[in-house]
């Protein structure tokens, strides 16, 4: 017996570890990359560690254009925009998973269908609306619509919601509890694990958001960081070591972000809520 | 204590929803913040000024911006960078009726409705000398015999080569007035599959746009010169001819297929010194510098005995119909062309043969094909020809697609020709 | 907010009147940002665009209408409609049942008890960090056929591979290939669906003598169809809409190829200006997409579990 789950313990090592590599290896090569100088960009057989490492190739595609500017505005956007998505989202999912009203389905179907939408068609006239509203160039396109809640992150919480048992929230109605505070109370504890993982992908959506802030801005004291990314490459050429550089430096917030916030995520949150 | 709970709910709702309405009455003052600049006082103009260029080329935009501001106080030139995205973002901004000022141009045909003609300002303003542009460029940047772009940088298409392979190789450099029979034999020599080095590179889809120079050298044309007619042009023998070369030379091993604009380009690859011969615009030029390539530049082969033709890539900058500051605007597309400003952009070729005869650059032997290039870019592009191009080009690509990887030639271009007449009117 | 804690007192009488009509407000006042940012930001902007497919319109110039004019081009007239049509079908057919079988496994992965799991959860989340150009360079590298290293490892073990992005047969594979690369958020969605099952489930059954395979098949797949229809769901919608990729790496070739439906609708808009039929393209677009998801939607009621719902009945 116990040979056998060594066996399988080592089987499963040996299969994390493969799909790590699969994952990383060409996340180590941008790194690689974005090291590397001018004549070793380009070898083949490919070099993969660089004989020099040109640290400096980061710190001049930061100072190419005012990317600490870009970062304040990303920052601004996917805080604001996230935390605006996170509350009405876990309201409306809530609305939409526990009560039964008249329309309900409808609007939920229509709820999925706005996820449908091909951007393409709709580009232009939101940004006529938002150029009515005065918003273009400013920050209010890429932060505002986020607090009137997503589909997706509302059909994810929705999906949570229906698979808490609603013994629960009956004995609390039982002591007086309204809605508010029965969702206050009860659910958004037990919502903690997909909460967080909203706010995780949430995050990650307004970080590498490129088109909104394409469309909707125009004065580089406004652009984010995606947008400084895309200076390196115009329509007849591309700087390959500073949109790796870039690239690797806009990765890590999200990343670091969600090293720290798996493990709420995976948190069993099935004996606090017994307690709750 | 349920009150307080429910109201603190509804406020929590309210103030969602009146955080648009909020923002909506102070965001007249932000972008009147926005439209005044940093710290300029109150009778600012912003000027809106919109490129496709980016990184080097983006900064040098940005100085020649900030130079027109220095000499015009209370004006604020605002770069707005589009890179990749620009038709996408011009779009939007012009279906809004809210497009920059002015911006970068090439495609005149696509936007021609929305663009401000330039002759009358041209026509009153006697400071500036029209002759003292390369005059081919002007064909590039007008419409129905109107001029709506000013030329501001271009470029011509060279044969780079690697020095190094050809004297590895004991082959002498090529010369101007080579031919593709030289060409052919040459990438023959260089080639060497095994050890994945190969004497040219060819675009699986190349824009059909940067081949007509290809097909012009043969005495061939996509379209016809009214551009009325595709058959008997696009299939004709010359063109097919002209492109088989390329496809000849994939088939015989002496080219390999290098990616498109995201991919692994020529541009790359002949950095990595895998492939001897590359033919392209001055873009990469810096950059095989960079690289510390040892290369050169030399005119594109010819057919024989006729003439070798080329095509030019042209930056125009244009002003939309819709600009609240023309005046302002066109002051500054001149300041753009002027040659104070052609001085600073290093990225293209000065358009001004002023510039260029000062800065010696016809003597600079990397250069100086280029601007023998342009003297056999007398044609016309197939784009400025017909209206319809796009449609029709989609044809085409599709078809050179399909022959670069390995089909009949001049079946598909048949074909081409056939679905494509149903775009002529 | 403190003052909501307090707030456990017993049922009070007198709001007895009011509180019906409130029961009838709280699930709208719930679900009202949505319905308001429905009515600000969405409602306008799709009417606008099913209006324009109606109508030509260059975006740079006047709009005419043309009835229904551009639908029928796009049906009978336009080969490039029926050709991305497939591509996009073909696309999703490969796409959506790997991409979550893939993503379902490597949640079971990493859901076992095993050292390091925070660091392999990293891992495997961190390609889908990675978004636009440097995305696409990453796999130009990887797929280019005489210098890639794809094939670079392929020849040391003594296969020749194909050139990928420029064959026709290949390269909708690749891109399968580079979709599934960036499946970490499925998979998190996933791994936090088994982590919501209780292990006293897992613990009773065992002490009936079930087997692993059984508890399987017996509690983790039922518990976790919640999840799998939201995820079903999303990756259809994402499978027609795969642009990014397609636009950055191959243009939609080699030979149409790889041409998206997505990237038609984005080409007739961006490339050609034609952005009434790009609206027309788009709308039938939407309404297939809504079409397969409401099928797949109305068949949950016979095969997702939801919890709440079943103790609900008992």
């Amino acid at each position: 017996m116990k040979t056998k789950s060594r066996v399988h313990k080592t089987f499963i090592y040996a299969l994390l570890i493969l799909f790590s590599l699969l994952f990383l290896a060409p996340l180590f090569w941008m790194v690689t990359t974005s090291l590397k100088g001018p004549d070793e960009l380009y070898q083949f057989p490919p070099k993969w560690i660089p004989s020099v490492f040109h640290f400096e190739n980061f710190k001049n595609a930061w100072i190419s254009q005012p990317f600490t500017q870009f970062l304040m505005n990303s920052v601004t956007v996917t805080v604001l925009a996230t935390l605006g998505q996170v509350v009405s989202s876990s309201l409306v999912a809530y609305g939409f998973a526990r009560f039964t009203f008249k329309g309900r389905d409808f609007l939920f179907v229509v709820l999925l269908a706005t996820m449908m939408i091909p951007w393409e068609v709709t580009m232009i006239p939101l940004y006529m609306e938002f150029n009515f509203l005065g918003w273009i160039n400013t920050l209010k396109p890429l932060i505002v619509p986020a607090w009137f809640g997503g589909p997706f992150f509302i059909f994810l919480l929705r999906q949570f919601i229906m698979g808490i048992p609603k013994e629960l929230d009956e004995a609390a109605r039982i002591d007086g509890a309204n809605a508010f505070q029965i969702f206050y109370k009860i659910y958004l504890p037990l919502m903690k694990p997909p909460l967080i993982l909203v706010t995780v992908f949430s995050f990650l959506s307004c970080w590498n958001d490129y088109l909104g802030p394409l469309v909707f801005l125009n004065d580089q004291s406004k652009y984010t960081l995606t947008l400084g990314l895309a200076q390196f490459k115009g329509m007849f050429g591309v700087d390959m070591e500073g949109i790796m550089a870039i690239t690797f430096l806009i990765c890590l917030p999200p990343l670091v972000l969600f090293f720290v916030a798996q493990r709420y995520i995976m948190e069993d949150v099935s004996k606090s809520g017994v307690k709750g | 204590m349920r009150k307080i709970s429910m109201k603190a709910f509804i406020l929590l709702l309210i103030s969602m929803f009146s955080l648009a309405a909020c923002s909506n009455s102070s965001s007249s003052e932000n972008t009147a913040a926005s439209n005044n600049g940093k710290s300029e006082g109150k009778g600012t103009t912003t000027l809106r000024f919109a490129t496709w260029d980016s990184g080097e080329a983006l900064k040098i935009q940005q100085e020649i911006a900030k130079k027109f501001e220095a000499q015009n106080p209370g004006v604020k030139v605002q770069v707005e960078a589009y890179g990749d995205g620009f038709d996408q973002k011009l779009a939007a901004s012009f279906g809004a009726k809210n497009p920059p000022d002015v911006m970068y141009m090439w495609n005149f045909p696509a936007y021609v409705e929305s663009l401000e003609p330039l002759d009358q300002y041209i026509k009153g303003d006697s400071e500036l000398d029209l002759n003292d542009f390369y005059q081919g460029l002007f064909n590039y940047s007008s419409l129905n015999g109107k001029i709506y772009g000013m030329p501001a940088g271009f470029t011509t298409r060279v044969v780079y080569y690697n020095k190094d392979l050809f004297d590895k190789a004991k082959i002498p450099y090529p010369k101007d007035g080579w031919t593709w029979d030289d060409f052919k034999q040459i990438t023959k020599k260089l080639s060497n599959p095994s050890k994945k080095q190969y004497g040219f590179g060819v675009v699986p889809e190349p824009d059909t746009y940067d081949l007509q120079g290809l097909v012009w050298s043969n005495g061939g044309s996509f379209i016809s010169d009214d551009g009325r007619k595709v058959k008997g042009y696009m299939n004709s023998q010359e063109t097919i001819e002209a492109i088989s070369v390329l496809s000849e030379m994939l088939k015989e091993k002496s080219a390999v297929l290098v990616g498109g604009k995201n991919q692994q380009s020529g541009d790359d690859i002949f950095k990595a010194g895998k492939i001897a011969m590359w033919e392209s615009g001055v873009w990469p030029l810096e950059g095989f510098k960079e690289a510390k390539i040892n290369f050169g530049t030399v005119e594109v082969p010819s057919f024989g005995s006729k003439p070798a033709k080329g095509v030019i890539a042209s930056s125009a900058v244009s002003i939309a119909k819709d600009s609240k500051n023309k005046d302002l605007a066109y002051k500054f597309v001149k300041f753009y062309s002027s040659p104070e400003a052609i001085k600073m952009r290093t990225a293209d070729l000065p358009v001004r043969i002023s510039v260029v005869k000062e800065m010696k650059m016809e003597q600079d032997p990397l250069l100086s094909p280029f601007y023998k290039m342009l003297e056999r870019s007398d044609n016309t592009p197939a784009f400025l020809l017909n209206k319809n191009w796009n449609e029709i080009n989609r044809n085409l690509s599709a078809a050179i697609n399909a022959v670069m990887l390995g089909q009949d030639a001049e079946k598909l271009l048949n074909t081409a020709a056939e679905d494509s007449n149903k775009y002529l009117k | 907010m403190k003052a909501i804690h307090a707030s456990s007192k017993p049922y009070m009488e007198f709001n007895q009147k009011k509180k019906i009509k409130w029961d009838k407000l709280v699930p709208f006042l719930f679900i009202s940002p949505w319905v308001f940012g429905f009515l600000a930001f969405t409602l306008g902007p799709l009417l606008f665009s099913l209006v324009i497919s109606f109508f030509d319109w260059p975006v740079v110039g006047e709009a005419k209408f043309v009835g229904i004019a551009n639908y029928k081009t796009m049906f009978t007239d336009d080969p490039l409609f029926w050709k991305s049509l497939w591509v996009t079908v073909k696309f999703a057919a490969f796409f959506v049942p790997l991409n979550i079988i893939t993503a379902l496994v490597l949640a079971l992965l990493l859901n076992q008890n095993v050292k390091g799991h925070s660091f392999f959860r990293t891992f495997f989340y961190l390609p889908s960090v990675i978004s636009g150009v440097a995305l696409a360079m990453i796999w130009a590298w990887v797929f280019n056929g005489e210098y890639g290293i794809l094939n670079y490892f392929l020849s040391l073990a003594g296969i020749q591979g194909p050139d990928w992005l420029n064959d026709m047969s290949w390269a909708l594979v690749a891109m399968v290939i580079a979709s599934l690369w960036g499946q970490g958020q499925m998979m998190l969605i996933f791994l936090a669906g088994l982590k919501g099952i209780s292990k006293e489930m897992y613990e009773a059954a065992s002490i009936d003598g079930a087997n692993k395979v059984t508890q399987f098949f017996k509690i983790t797949m039922p518990l976790l169809t919640p999840t799998i229809l939201f995820n079903l769901i999303t990756t259809i919608i994402s499978a027609f809409q795969q642009l990014t990729l397609a636009l950055l790496l191959t243009g939609g070739g080699p030979l149409n190829s790889t041409y998206f439906y997505a990237m038609y609708v984005y080409e007739n808009a961006f490339k050609y200006f034609k952005m009434g039929y790009s609206s027309a393209n788009a709308w039938f677009m939407f309404l297939i997409v809504l079409g397969l998801s409401l099928l797949v939607f109305k068949s949950s009621s016979a095969w997702v579990y939801y919890e709440g719902e079943v103790k609900k009945k008992k």
